[in-house]
């Protein structure tokens, strides 16, 4: 029987990127998916539009619905749209983020409120809307973090906001010990998506490292995929890191340019 | 001089094809006044993908902050976007003088969430050829002005085959404002 067969998981901003191959990933595992998107009418819409299709195309139930998770009121509507849709909630990734890339000392106010809003407090709005769909029923949630919550990355300011949610994990680990939610992270490495695209523009020489700092977005769906198992029920307020071994080694050489 | 060994065609071809192949559309779909949001479906990871192709292509580097970003990190919070995240009568001030009376208009009270709409192919290759033409007269390593188009984007020399040292995009715009504040531009010294 498939690992999270008939079970509803919300992945947020998944119409690219990792969270696209997550979402994949718990739709091949059996998983009926809630796609989630950020705004109306741009490219994402219609990636996660496609996406929808093509799992329902293959034979598992599949919805995106539009909501920027920093809204209070648009994670509740989008909460209301799967309540009403499937009466529960088994898996929540919260994979959404956005941020600006800049040096720290350059965050003016907005880009302050930009980071905590949605990478902050969006998942904590998705993790209270998500607990009552997810009363009295076992229940999984992950949240994705980089290595730039250990690690101070050039201008990356979002890795601060993955510490905090880092710690935020523990947290509701402890709280929701005694319902059967688990609660953990996974800490992914370099990956060969839009993150890079955005990585080369801010860390010159990025795309010249070798092919083993990278880690494959299929690696760390896998993860994901294993922590919303019944196999790791007794994981609680872990955080996995998945980057190839990439922060093992405090040296390395250079790459050539 | 260096911004005339790349014609504005040619700067306009490689911008549409750099648009084009982010967006994964035809290069005929790009017109030069598109919105690239509005009429391209562009999101701001796109805008960091087409940048990063035309830096390739033209070895420049292309501004990573708005304009508006740039007047608030020089003069202070508050100066072109107000509390509730809309443009100051000095954004528009200084928006007007910048990119002139041909280029996408702004006014005071717009959302700085719109400003991103304003992003067309024509502003990227206003930009481009903005950083082209900080190319100095000579080259600083060989001294001889012998500046010529290398791997058919790049300006390079063409005595000792070095590159251009061009101004960064950054850089164009903080001069262009501390510029535009000596001759009497409307912001204050706040930071």
């Amino acid at each position: 029987m498939e690992a999270c067969h008939g079970r509803v998981a919300l992945v947020t901003g998944s119409s690219r990127g990792l969270g696209r191959v997550i979402a994949r990933k718990l739709s091949e595992a059996g998983a009926h998916l809630v796609l989630n998107y950020r705004k109306t009418g741009g490219r994402s819409e219609a990636q996660a539009q496609a996406l929808a299709k093509e799992l329902v195309e293959r034979g598992s139930p599949a919805v995106a619905i539009q909501a920027d998770i920093s809204q209070k009121d648009a994670v509740a509507a989008m909460f209301q749209e799967i309540g009403a849709r499937y009466g529960r909630l088994d898996i929540l990734v919260l994979n959404a983020a956005r941020a600006p890339f800049k040096r720290v000392g350059e965050l003016l106010k907005r880009d302050l409120l930009e980071l905590v809003e949605t990478n902050f407090l969006g998942n904590v709005y998705c993790m209270q809307q998500a607990l009552p769909l997810m009363q009295g029923r076992p229940g999984h949630v992950v949240f994705i973090s980089s290595l730039g919550s250990r690690f101070a990355l050039p201008n990356y300011p979002l890795g601060s906001m993955k510490a905090a949610m880092e710690s935020l994990v523990k947290h509701w680990a402890v709280e929701l010990k005694d319902r059967q939610i688990t609660v953990n992270g996974v800490t992914a490495g370099l990956l060969k998506t839009d993150s890079l695209i955005v990585l080369r523009q801010y860390w010159p020489g990025v795309e010249r490292l070798p092919a083993s700092a990278f880690v494959e977005l299929e690696d760390v769906a896998s993860v994901v995929l294993f922590l919303c198992t019944d196999a790791a029920r007794s994981i609680r307020g872990q955080q996995i890191v998945v980057d190839n071994g990439l922060s093992n080694e405090l040296l390395r050489s250079a790459p050539a340019s | 001089m260096a911004e005339l060994l790349i014609s504005p065609d040619q700067i306009y071809r490689e911008v549409q094809k750099a648009v084009a192949d982010a967006l994964q559309i035809s290069a005929e779909k790009v017109q030069p006044d598109m919105s690239l949001i509005s009429d391209l479906a562009a999101e701001s990871l796109d805008f960091i993908d087409i940048n990063f192709r035309l830096e390739q292509r033209f070895g420049v580097a292309m501004p990573r902050k708005y304009l508006l970003d740039h007047v608030e990190e020089l003069f202070g919070e508050g100066t072109a976007i107000d509390g509730g995240g809309r443009l100051t009568e000095v954004a528009v001030t200084i928006w007007n003088a910048r990119l002139g009376s041909a280029g996408p208009r702004v006014h005071a009270g717009m959302p700085l969430d719109d400003v991103p709409t304003l992003v067309t192919p024509r502003t990227l290759v206003m930009i481009v050829e903005e950083i082209l033409a900080t190319c100095p007269d000579t080259c600083p390593n060989c001294g001889k002005a012998a500046w010529t188009v290398v791997e058919e984007c790049t300006i390079g020399c063409g005595e000792c085959r070095s590159r251009a040292p061009l101004v960064t995009g950054d850089d164009v715009i903080r001069r262009w404002l501390e510029d535009f504040r000596a001759r009497g531009g409307p912001m204050s010294s706040a930071s």
